[in-house]
């Protein structure tokens, strides 16, 4: 045999059994031990927490941050560069820099496994229990509490390592006009109230009753987040309750729940309240035409107030209103935070200080918040006139889960594949479908869920109590 | 008697010089190969047999993913609209083919038809998926054309809504996409033949479908099947346009978009990669019952048409009996 042939064959060989070796390796990632507020205290190595850093003692530091977030949208309108040169005149040797992410719910996810991704980040959807792998604990869940709404979403044992951003509240937004000219005199409060002013809507003017923007996908899933405190009043429902309810898509018979949630959307689709050809949606333009009154109503958190305002030229119009759905007697709103800023544990003590500072500051001082209209995240600061109708509203935030159990929704929503507030949009387009084409009934897709959702159950072993 | 050599001698003799040229070349592109190619395929095999998420613990769970693969409907349905793209990949090859052929002859505006054929080929996927968003969009672009061509709009369906054509309408896209760089490596691989063959079949008396049949598709043969091989393979696994235009939903989830599901928004990593490992499977079998099949039909075409010889001897009968005729006529 020649050189040639034994030198390939051995370069054949080698990469086969390197392939093998590969593929026999077998990885456990050991899950951190669960830390404790004092432990956390260590962790943070000579940073200060949230709470005992005073903003004006560091107008001197210099750091050199990055910021990773999925605001692309002010990224390129320059309200980002905008706040942090603001930010610049109280911090000049502060360095920030931005990098907005398009699709960040997956490639967030992904960057965060590197380790290697920047300064400050919006914490995507990972398990609680991971939280001290890769984040700094900011605080103690009660001194942030004490301070801040909405902390208590990324925290565990007791200390949180998110502060979010705005806080959202959950309501539907509807176009002021577009409700005069029907009629409408005062807002629905009832699924079947609901219905009868879209069909008013339907008659009287020309707009798309509820616009589903069923193609986007994501504004499809966002009819998850009502779920326990609007369908039930019960804020410790979505957090702690619904992975233990053996029935949670049954119908109540009150019009409220989660049924009668999903069934105003199913009815709406097979009454024809919806848009002509749902498959082409388009997002951004489905912003302007809410604005100019072609389009009726839209379920959508608080966040997407501000953007329809922005996208046309009457603003006026367009109002915000409760959920249409009445828990004995009483509206409720689901408030919480959107997306926390979390701040890399892998980087050095002088960015994760300055990391905090420009934290503090855009929470504190750079009225993003209320600029983008969000619901206040500092305790007692200042609300958009928007939550007007809110008055007389029950505003509660979701109870986070009991300790032990903070992975067990993520588990349940995996096993289940529904991932309730968390991308299951196909599940709600089925609805749309369902109702538009009659291919199954209402029944039968909450019997097909309620199925899913017990054999998950049954598959991670998981307590039925209620 | 050649003298034994130490490696040392024999690295810088040219023979050694030869060997390590070679490897020293081949080191770069087989490592990126390696790195690239097999490690993370070696990755995923592995994580097939976990029970894991991108990030946290994982569970070994040997085979029950792929149990589970089998158990679940929703991946094997996806699997059967493979078939609409199998389906649009025989129409686009023909219509490559038909088009590679007329214009490998002299055509007018010869190139300015190759260049249009071909330029959607060269834009990105995720920008053609939006193209094609609003070209199906309910009275937009193909609605207004249609409109022109007299049709009602009343009388139009809607191309991604009713879920009896949508995949059809997907499918239109990957046919518009990839046809042009069919037909060019088609007319790269005509271009190939000896156009001597084309006088003496056209002195022979055949026609251009003949010519066709009998010059052309024999001696491109090679090139015909690995376009089909890659066409179906690349029906297993489309992606593209469900994924952009519908983003897989109202019954146009192919097994991509399903297993793109599962590993990103449920998270179910392990079972994803099993279902990446049991389409490559499939990938597999099916190309190899191609080529077989292929073996078969171009066996076939390989023997002469056993009518030729018929035709031939009867032809030749039709000239001498012409000539006599003629020799008859002038003796006269």
């Amino acid at each position: 045999m020649s050189k040639k042939k034994v030198l390939s064959l051995l370069t054949a060989v080698a990469m086969a059994v390197t392939t093998m070796g590969c593929g026999a390796t077998s990885e456990t990632v050991n899950t951190p031990a669960s830390q404790t507020p004092v432990e956390a205290d260590a962790a943070r190595g000579e940073v200060p927490s949230y709470t005992t850093l005073n903003l004006d003692d560091y107008s001197d530091f210099t750091a050199s941050i990055k910021f990773v977030h999925h605001k692309t949208d002010r990224e390129a309108d320059g309200t980002m560069a905008a706040m942090i040169a603001e930010f610049n005149k109280e911090f000049p040797n502060i360095t920030v820099t931005t990098e907005a992410v398009t699709d960040y719910a997956e490639d967030s996810l992904l960057r965060l496994s590197t380790g290697d991704w920047g300064d400050i980040m919006f914490i995507p959807a990972v398990d609680k229990s991971d939280l001290p792998t890769y984040f700094m604990p900011l605080d103690t869940l009660d001194n942030l509490s004490a301070k801040l709404n909405f902390v208590d979403n990324w925290q565990f044992n007791n200390v949180c390592y998110g502060i979010p951003y705005m806080a959202n509240a959950q309501g539907v937004l509807y176009n002021k006009k577009v409700f005069a000219d029907a009629g409408i005199t005062e807002l629905p409060t009832t699924p079947d109230e609901f219905i009868a002013d879209l069909k008013l809507v339907k008659e009287k003017t020309d707009a798309i009753p509820l616009y589903t923007n069923y193609a986007a996908g994501w504004t499809m899933g966002a009819w998850d987040a009502y779920i326990g405190i609007v369908t039930d009043g019960d804020n410790t429902f979505f957090n702690q309750k619904f992975v233990h309810t053996a029935n949670p898509f049954e119908d109540p018979g009150d019009g409220t729940g989660i049924y009668n949630l999903y069934k105003i959307l199913y009815d709406a689709c097979a009454e024809d309240l919806i848009e002509d050809d749902y498959t082409t949606t388009d997002w951004e333009s489905c912003k302007g035409m809410l604005n100019r009154g072609e389009i009726a109503t839209m379920v959508l958190g608080s966040w997407a107030y501000a953007q329809m305002q922005e996208a046309g030229d009457t603003p006026e119009n367009v109002g915000y209103m409760p959920f249409p759905m009445t828990v004995n007697g009483k509206q409720y709103v689901n408030a919480g935070g959107d997306y926390n800023y979390g701040i890399n544990i892998n980087s050095s003590d002088e960015n994760k200080t300055a990391a905090l500072i420009f934290v503090k500051w855009m929470v504190e001082r750079s009225n993003w918040c209320y600029n983008e209209g969000g619901y206040t995240v500092v305790i007692g600061g200042q609300n958009p006139d928007m939550y007007a109708a809110f008055d007389g509203c029950e505003v509660l935030a979701d109870q986070p889960s009991v300790a032990g159990e903070e992975t067990l929704l993520n588990d349940m929503n995996s096993e289940s594949e529904l991932s309730f507030n968390a991308g299951g949009n196909d599940k709600v387009q089925r609805i749309v479908e369902a109702g538009v084409t009659g291919s199954e009934t209402f029944d039968e897709i909450m019997a097909d869920w309620t199925e899913k959702w017990q054999e998950a159950q049954e598959e991670l072993g998981i307590e039925v109590n209620y | 008697m050649k003298k034994k050599r130490t490696f040392k001698e024999w690295i810088k003799s040219r023979d050694g010089q030869q060997v390590l040229v070679m490897f020293a070349f081949m080191v770069v592109p087989l490592l990126l190969l390696f790195v690239f190619t097999y490690l993370p395929f070696g990755k995923m095999f592995s994580f097939s047999f976990y029970n894991m998420k991108y990030i946290g613990d994982r569970k070994f769970v040997g085979l029950k993913n792929y149990i589970k693969v089998f158990q679940r409907d929703d991946c094997f349905d996806a699997l059967k609209l493979s078939l609409y793209y199998m389906l649009g990949s025989i129409v686009q090859l023909s219509l490559a083919l038909y088009l590679a052929t007329i214009l490998s002859f002299k055509v007018k505006g010869g190139n300015i038809f190759k260049g249009f054929m071909f330029f959607p080929f060269l834009i990105n996927g995720i920008a053609i998926g939006f193209i094609f968003k609003f070209f199906y969009t309910r009275g937009f672009v193909f609605d207004t054309v249609l409109q022109w061509c007299g049709f009602n709009l009343e009388d139009l369906p809607y191309w991604l809504k009713d879920q009896r054509i949508n995949n059809f309408s997907l499918v239109g896209t990957s046919v518009w996409r990839y046809f042009g760089q069919n037909m060019v490596l088609f007319i790269g691989a005509i271009m190939s033949v000896d156009s001597e063959l084309y006088e003496a079949a056209m002195l022979d008396g055949a026609n251009r479908f003949q010519q066709f049949k009998y010059i052309i598709v024999p001696s491109i043969k090679t090139i015909i099947t690995l376009n089909v091989i890659l066409s179906i393979t690349g029906s297993l696994s489309a992606f593209e346009p469900p994924y952009v235009i519908t983003s897989g939903a109202n019954g146009t989830g192919t097994y991509f978009v399903v297993m793109h599901e599962i590993a990103h928004t449920q998270q179910k990593v392990g079972l994803a990669s099993a279902m990446a490992i049991i389409l490559l499977l499939i990938i597999f079998v099916v190309t190899i019952f191609q080529k077989l099949f292929f073996k078969y039909v171009f066996k076939n075409s390989e023997d002469e048409d056993p009518r030729a010889e018929i035709r031939r001897q009867r032809a030749i009968k039709r000239s001498i009996k012409r000539q006599q005729r003629l020799s008859a006529a002038g003796g006269k």
